[in-house]
């Protein structure tokens, strides 16, 4: 009863969960140019799901799978898919697990070659969005949502969706365990140093320990949607991706029904008053293409619906280290990341492009 | 041309401390001086002797060639000086007309005619104020119309303003600036303190910039661009003496988040303030006056309330919070050690034990309502042992020690209240120079220890030397963050100034 009251009050005054706030990027996650700063490594069309693979570094552009030689700086079609990949999860046995935006996950490789599934636990796979190895018989897999297809993410956010899972699947019996449910987007998946299953929650902006039990937030109100996460090889760290800032804008709208309802069945989604994936490119974006010159540098007016961060995470899930593309950078919707001897891989999918950071 | 004011090696101690040292300060007749430096430079000092607001403990003032040394701000302004004081004095509940002729009424007042003089006046300095309004109801700009009109209609030749613009908005300002430029063609002098360089780059005939109690320079403005005088503000030789130089010290990494601010708003002081709190670090801000540090710890500590709507969220440990009062915050971990001791640090007749223990009460740190005497005791004696706190026993009163002394016991009142967070608010201004490196190397050592501890400073040298991160807040809002081993000075103070 008192809750409901807070709750109410809350809502008139615009305060706790009604407030309309955004964390700061500072401290650890304090913006600089790294990403922007960089040379290019390679241009690729929507560049996802970086892995590593036997020695090899592969990841994702759209419905193929490529493979990048970092010496020569050129990269080769391993593998064209019928529909967009979702994910790439590798193990060291050659095994290649591989989500499709038409609701299947396929292993190649492996002892396991050959595995189709369309649904986990009797759950149609509509939104597999990452996965990850614990074993080489066992698969963790994030759903994203129930309700849309991961291309239609934008929708999923908008319609303040919370249908995602987290599961185990055994791949020799094809059991599945359900490790989260009713999360918002998981979107990224890692097994860390101490075996411990950890799972970003884009549309909450948290980082979480999932398991036997309730999951636990070991970093939250992170300023930026987290994308994927990955092991350090070298380290017990770990390495997240994020894709678009939070903004005090979006999150107005996200409590506006009616204006949000309307817009999303008016308008395409590419103009939505929304997160987004890549750089401003059009005039007729919401709040992007403006800015001043203040002190001899140009400035956005506005702040930008999407952006870079990679963000270095020690074995607390706390952050160490981040790298940005910014408002008036290119390098935005970085999706995924991997780290790779004394640098790190970024792939930018708003940007088209794979660059690397040494860190 | 014989300056109007002419101040000759002119010395103002304070109990054996200088304010300012042999500081030359001449004022030209019809000209807007500007008066800057940092924090604590002594530019009030010196304008308070002018004013007859405190008096030189050496050296000598001229007016007109002749040698002055006023009492009272009365009789600076007989000798046609006045000053305009950041917050005006005028009386609120009254009217416009009765403000402008305070004290200056005869035995019999035909309230009738008051108002017809202050109107015609005010015409005649244009300056559109209603004479029958109450001060109560006018905006800052206006309240510094009234005290200005004030000022010239009791024939003063210098006027003397503190930080004139500080709470004015753009619009008002341009207003006063068209002020200055009529009281100066009246012939008027004006003294003219601030702390936006653009201001005084725009409207002054003079600079002279103060630095430690001591001048720096005096030129024409011509002589002048931002960064000189921002160098001529800042750079200090002695400062290694007592803090140590930037990146001496080694960074601690942030532990967990503890606190997150977002979009704190309060008024017009603080706007959509954003930062983070980390634990085991000592997070600095620097701000100038009036740039919204204070009100901001205020709000964290309870103290004062946010925006009745919109006012922006506090999470501490990822927990929304919001609180009435000081001691529901307290109890949350929240302490503020408070930048004006004397006044909200400390029951000053009290001994420094019952400071300490009604501390603990408050904080429910001692449980029940019953006063143990021995309890008392041992708690102040442990205290008074760990913070060096330099007394003849416990039980002396708080207003018989030093200011570092006083200062350690507010600390101590904080620190036994079990705090996660410490906010420390100036907490070296006042405090004698061995105090200042004990409370520093205390501050230190609760960041040691994990504890997340904010320190607002306008000491640059003091920031420099203490924080592991430094946050300079501008305008009511933090606009740049800089690791210890980047910033300097001069980035810090160009921050806080644009």
């Amino acid at each position: 009863m008192l809750a409901a009251v807070t709750r109410m009050i809350d809502r008139f005054r615009g305060s706790g969960e009604a407030a309309v706030t955004v964390p700061p990027m500072d401290g650890s996650l304090r913006p600089n140019f790294r990403i922007e700063n960089v040379p290019l490594l390679l241009p690729a069309e929507a560049p996802d799901n970086l892995v590593a693979d036997a020695g090899k570094i592969l990841f994702s552009s759209r419905h193929r799978i490529m493979e990048f030689d970092r010496q020569g700086g050129s990269a080769a079609e391993r593998q064209s898919l019928a529909s967009e990949v979702t994910f790439l999860a590798a193990h060291a046995t050659g095994a290649l697990a591989v989500g499709l935006a038409e609701g299947e996950i396929l292993i190649r490789g492996g002892p396991h070659d050959g595995v189709t599934m369309a649904d986990i636990g009797g759950r149609k796979i509509l939104c597999a969005t990452a996965a990850t190895f614990a074993d080489a018989d066992t698969l963790l897999v994030c759903l994203g949502s129930q309700q849309f297809p991961a291309v239609d993410w934008k929708r999923d956010l908008m319609s303040k969706n919370a249908s995602g899972s987290v599961w185990r699947i055994d791949l020799k019996t094809k059991a599945a365990t359900c490790l989260a449910d009713r999360l918002a987007y998981p979107y990224g998946i890692v097994v860390d140093a101490r075996g411990q299953v950890i799972v970003s929650e884009s549309w909450r902006h948290r980082i979480l320990l999932v398991g036997e039990k309730t999951p636990q937030t070991l970093f939250g109100d992170l300023p930026a949607y987290p994308a994927r996460l990955v092991a350090d090889p070298q380290s017990d760290e770990i390495w997240l991706s994020a894709f678009a800032p939070r903004l005090q804008l979006v999150e107005f709208v996200l409590r506006e029904d009616e204006y949000r309802t309307r817009m999303m069945r008016e308008l395409d989604p590419e103009w939505w008053i929304a997160p987004s994936l890549h750089h401003p490119a059009s005039f007729l974006e919401p709040l992007q293409g403006g800015g001043l010159k203040q002190l001899g540098e140009l400035k956005p007016w506005a702040p930008s619906r999407s952006y870079g961060l990679v963000v270095r995470l020690d074995a607390e899930c706390q952050p160490i280290e981040s790298f940005h593309s910014r408002a008036n950078g290119t390098r935005h919707g970085v999706t995924s990341c991997l780290p790779d001897g004394d640098s790190v891989i970024i792939a930018s999918k708003g940007g088209n492009a794979l660059i690397a950071v040494e860190r | 041309m014989e300056p109007l004011i002419s101040m000759q090696s002119v010395t103002k101690e304070y109990r054996g401390v200088a304010a300012i040292r042999n500081v030359d300060f001449t004022l030209q007749r019809g000209e807007i001086h500007a008066l800057l430096g940092e924090n604590g430079a002594g530019k009030s000092t010196l304008t308070k002797i002018m004013a007859g607001v405190t008096q030189i403990s050496s050296g000598k003032m001229l007016l007109d060639g002749k040698g002055v040394s006023f009492a009272t701000p009365a009789q600076a302004l007989a000798n046609g000086v006045a000053m305009v004081f950041q917050e005006t004095s005028l009386v609120p509940s009254m009217s416009v007309a009765q403000n402008l002729f305070l004290g200056e009424e005869k035995l019999f007042n035909r309230l009738r005619g008051i108002y017809i003089a202050a109107q015609q006046f005010m015409e005649s300095l244009n300056f559109h104020v209603d004479p029958w309004a109450s001060v109560a109801t006018l905006g800052a700009a206006k309240k510094q119309m009234v005290e200005i009109a004030r000022a010239v209609q009791q024939k003063a030749r210098v006027i003397i303003f503190d930080e004139p613009t500080a709470s004015l908005t753009p619009e008002e300002k341009r207003h006063f600036f068209s002020l200055l430029a009529n009281l100066k063609q009246r012939g008027v002098s004006i003294v003219f303190i601030s702390h936006a360089l653009e201001e005084a780059l725009f409207i002054a005939d003079r600079i002279t910039i103060l630095r430690d109690g001591e001048l720096v320079v005096t030129d024409d403005t011509s002589a002048f661009d931002r960064d000189k005088i921002i160098r001529a503000m800042v750079g200090r030789s002695l400062s290694g003496e007592l803090y140590k130089k930037e990146g001496e010290h080694p960074t601690r990494k942030p532990g967990k988040k503890v606190l997150s601010v977002q979009n704190l708003s309060m008024s017009r002081v603080v706007k959509n303030n954003s930062f983070t709190v980390y634990g085991g670090q000592v997070t600095g801000i620097f701000g100038l006056i009036g740039s919204g540090r204070t009100e901001t710890a205020k709000i964290l500590a309870g103290i004062v309330k946010r925006d009745f709507f919109h006012g922006g969220e506090v999470l501490l440990n990822g927990k929304s919070v919001r609180y009435r009062v000081p001691r529901q915050a307290v109890k949350d971990g929240i302490v503020y050690v408070t930048e004006d001791r004397k006044i909200e640090g400390f029951f000053e007749t009290m001994s420094i034990a019952e400071n300490i223990y009604q501390a603990a009460k408050a904080a429910d740190v001692v449980p029940g309502t019953i006063v143990r005497m021995s309890e008392m005791k041992e708690l102040a004696d442990h205290w008074t042992k760990a913070l060096n706190i330099k007394a003849i026993d416990s039980n002396a009163r708080v207003i018989e020690l030093s200011g570092g002394n006083q200062q350690k016991v507010v600390i101590a009142k904080s620190l036994v209240q079990k705090p996660e967070v410490i906010i420390f608010d100036e907490p070296t201004r006042g405090v004698d120079v061995g105090a200042i490196s004990e409370i520093h190397q205390l501050i230190n050592k609760l960041a040691d220890e994990s504890f997340a501890i904010v320190v607002i400073s306008s000491y640059l040298p003091e920031i420099l030397s203490i924080s592991d991160r430094i946050l300079v807040s501008q305008a009511g809002r933090i606009v740049e963050e800089f690791s210890p081993q980047e910033a300097t000075e001069e980035r810090i103070m160009y921050a806080a100034v644009h």
